[in-house]
């Protein structure tokens, strides 16, 4: 469970706590704009650091066919999300030292995801993977990437654009079978022995 | 819009979702004046945005929140039990559709399953038979197709695969529907143009939702006064033990107090007993309408889980109504499956945003990649069915920790019975074998998502000692409060809740209207 407390910011609400999950709270922070600009980023705001968290994304969530962009747009939220307050930015300093410890830009994918699965419940693994599913999986290049096409109701949807565009599979019944009503209607059979069979302690 | 006195004794109804909304559209309609306030703001079609996480941060309850128990969630999404709504139109809004009834048995699963053990299993106080004719009401208010000549949806990509996969295992019982979303337009709201943002308002507005039908129908009798952005945190009662007024917070934050007549409770299954608890006094100690002390416990979720299934060439489920796909085979009882109860399996489909989030909550590496990497060949269902109540599976207050307005928060506490992983476990399975028949090459159990299907606790029951209302919604204990949303579901069923919240909403008004008549209340 992460705390995040939020100051400050574009919200009505200005002093406020959430306690979420991991994930919602990452994505809290980047599209209610609290506004990291006016933190001072320092924590890994330099092209080593960053290339070293880069390269710990694309472990984390490897695509080989992906460019470096996206995961460099990743990294740089990471970074980001890791300077919004003093514990944070710890957090990341010294995950980024242990990093350079364990001279992990030089390790393989074998031996980077070895080295990850060791260290995959401090909070700096949980900031860089929970921040990193919900950033990688909605950049816009991604989405392309993945063949997903976004918002479609200023398209029209998909009623004249492919919803129904399969071709591999014979086209089903719509209908409800004549038979639904009656079995819906029908009588379950009660068996006298059902604790034993659902063996409930 | 008509403008209520604040001292003037008015019927409040908390909530206009499903229960609430349903509530001030039947009121109105029989010339009652309300005052109706809603926590949230009111969202137009224009307004929503089809985007996953931008629809969410708009729609969602993000109020504070806490968890405990042994359910997953607890775990990955501590912070967010449920997956509500605020905003008028509650979680109509952000519901995907599919309205099938409860089955008869399923009124009375005590009499059915029998004792099962750590299963606080109760007979409603309606059956089937009383239910019937507000079903009817509930599909039309709806538009369900495949219900009253309404036409079928058409098949989309992702219930091609669903509907070939469930005739290749020898399932007979699938169709598009019954579905709240116009294959045709019905009720003035148009066709669907299958853009596949149903779950994030509907911008096209062929969802059937209380934001789209029944809020702006009762603005316009005149007789509604819709106050958004008003948070209520306490009912207040007088030295009878009736209810007498609410205090809410406005739009500023500023406290109000409304005068009422009669309160009815439409805040959903976490809310609703919260705000019950927290109107606690030293006449009613243990909260409101609370002399059971079953308000809170018995808290539902629906069997829950999704399967998705990678295949060679494309799928693109992302195209289309989200939940138009529908198969009822392994619904009824039948407990030489392992387990008691049944469910349903009806198609979903996320984008890539929320399928990283939510395929495996904390997952990473190659295996989860493969999954995310064949996106646009990925079809996917939805496992949904009954659940245990169980005492001890609850909504209580946590001092620990303080809403915005100082309140203390809702903890969600959830232990799995294990006839739920008895029946997920099976379900999986099935759900497996039901992809592999049409050649899916990776599979995946994805564990529940924080709970949209949340009910039972204020539970209706026969008996005041069982349960914290009757069978018209009233509470036991105080005769001008009651309580219309899933909370007051005695048991689950396997079936989607809106329908049913929508219909016994309908039932609960006629006793509203006709004990205001009778001057009862």
């Amino acid at each position: 469970m992460i705390i995040i407390i939020i100051e400050g910011g574009d919200m009505s609400i200005s002093r406020r706590s959430f306690v979420f999950g991991s994930v919602a709270a990452s994505v809290f922070i980047s599209l209610w704009d609290i506004n990291p600009s006016k933190a001072e980023v320092k924590v890994g705001d330099n092209a080593e650091d960053k290339k070293l968290i880069i390269k710990m994304v694309r472990d984390v969530y490897p695509h080989d066919r992906f460019p470096e962009a996206p995961y460099e747009r990743t990294a740089n939220d990471v970074i980001t999300k890791g300077n919004a307050d003093s514990a944070k930015k710890t957090m990341l300093s010294e995950g980024i030292e242990n990093l350079k410890k364990a001279n992990y830009g030089k390790l393989n994918f074998k031996k980077s995801t070895k080295y990850l699965k060791k260290i995959e419940n401090s909070g700096f693994f949980q900031h860089v993977r929970s921040t990193s599913v919900v950033t990688l999986y909605n950049d816009q290049e991604v989405w392309g990437l993945l063949g997903y096409e976004g918002s479609s109701f200023e398209k029209g949807g998909y009623i004249n654009r492919g919803f129904n565009d399969l071709d591999w599979l014979p086209d089903p019944r719509i209908e409800e079978h004549p038979d639904l009503a009656a079995f819906l209607k029908a009588d379950p059979n009660r068996l006298a022995a059902i604790e034993d069979m659902i063996k409930l302690n | 819009m008509k403008k209520i006195d604040k001292k003037e004794k008015a019927v409040v109804i908390i909530g206009s979702g499903a229960g609430g909304g349903t509530m001030a559209y039947e009121l109105t309609r029989a010339g009652i004046p309300c005052v109706c306030l809603e926590a949230g703001p009111f969202h137009k079609k224009e307004d929503y945005v089809n985007d996953e996480w931008g629809a969410f941060l708009q729609m969602a309850w993000l109020d504070a929140r806490t968890t405990s128990g042994d359910w997953r969630v607890a775990k990955d999404f501590s912070g967010l039990p449920t997956w509500l709504c605020k905003a008028v139109g509650g979680t109509t809004t952000h519901w995907a559709g599919a309205t099938p009834r409860f089955m008869d048995y399923e009124f009375k699963t005590k009499s059915t399953y029998g004792n099962l053990k750590g299963a606080n299993l109760l007979d409603w106080p309606v059956t089937l038979k009383d239910m019937e004719p507000y079903y009817t009401r509930a599909e039309d208010a709806i538009g369900s197709t495949h219900r009253g000549g309404r036409a079928a949806l058409p098949a989309n990509n992702n219930y091609k695969v669903f509907a070939e996969g469930a005739k290749r295992v020898g399932y007979k019982f699938y169709a598009t529907g019954p579905y709240g979303t116009n294959a045709e337009p019905y009720d003035g709201r148009p066709g669907s143009v299958q853009d596949g943002f149903n779950f994030q308002g509907d911008k096209n507005g062929s969802k059937w939702s209380t934001a789209k039908r029944e809020i702006p129908r009762a603005l316009e009798t005149g007789l509604l006064d819709l106050r958004t952005h008003s948070h209520v945190t306490k009912i207040t009662h007088n030295k009878e033990g009736l209810v007498d007024g609410v205090i809410y917070r406005d739009v500023d934050g500023n406290e109000q107090r409304q005068a009422a007549q009669v309160v009815i409770v439409s805040g959903n299954s976490i809310e609703s007993p919260r705000l019950l608890l927290l109107s606690e006094s030293s006449m009613f100690p243990n909260g409101l309408a609370n002399s059971s002390g079953e308000v809170g416990r018995n808290y539902m979720r629906h069997l829950t889980g999704s399967m998705y299934a990678r295949f060679e060439k494309p799928v693109k489920m992302w195209r289309g109504e989200t939940m138009a796909g529908f198969c009822a085979d392994e619904v009824k009882h039948n407990p030489k499956r392992g387990f008691v109860g049944g469910y349903y399996m009806e198609t979903l489909a996320l984008g890539p945003a929320f399928l990283s989030s939510f395929l495996d909550p904390g997952a990473w590496g190659r295996e989860f990649t493969d999954m995310m990497d064949g996106y646009e060949n990925i079809a996917g269902m939805w496992i949904v069915g009954e659940d245990m109540p169980q005492s001890n599976n609850r909504v209580t207050l946590n001092t620990d920790v303080k809403d915005q307005y100082g309140n203390p928060v809702p903890n969600v506490h959830f232990d799995e019975h294990k006839n739920d992983i008895a029946m997920r476990n099976y379900a999986y399975e099935k759900a497996e074998k039901l992809y592999e028949s049409v050649g899916a090459i990776q599979t995946w159990r994805t564990p529940p998502y924080p709970s949209t299907h949340n009910l039972g606790t204020n539970r209706m029951s026969a008996k005041s000692k069982d349960g914290v209302v009757n069978k018209w919604g009233r509470s036991h204990d105080i005769k001008n409060l009651y309580i219309a949303d899933g909370s007051v579901m005695t048991t689950g069923a396997a079936a989607n809740p809106t329908l049913t919240i929508t219909a016994l909403s309908i039932r609960f008004s006629e006793n509203v209207i006709s004990q205001l008549k009778k001057g009862n209340i």
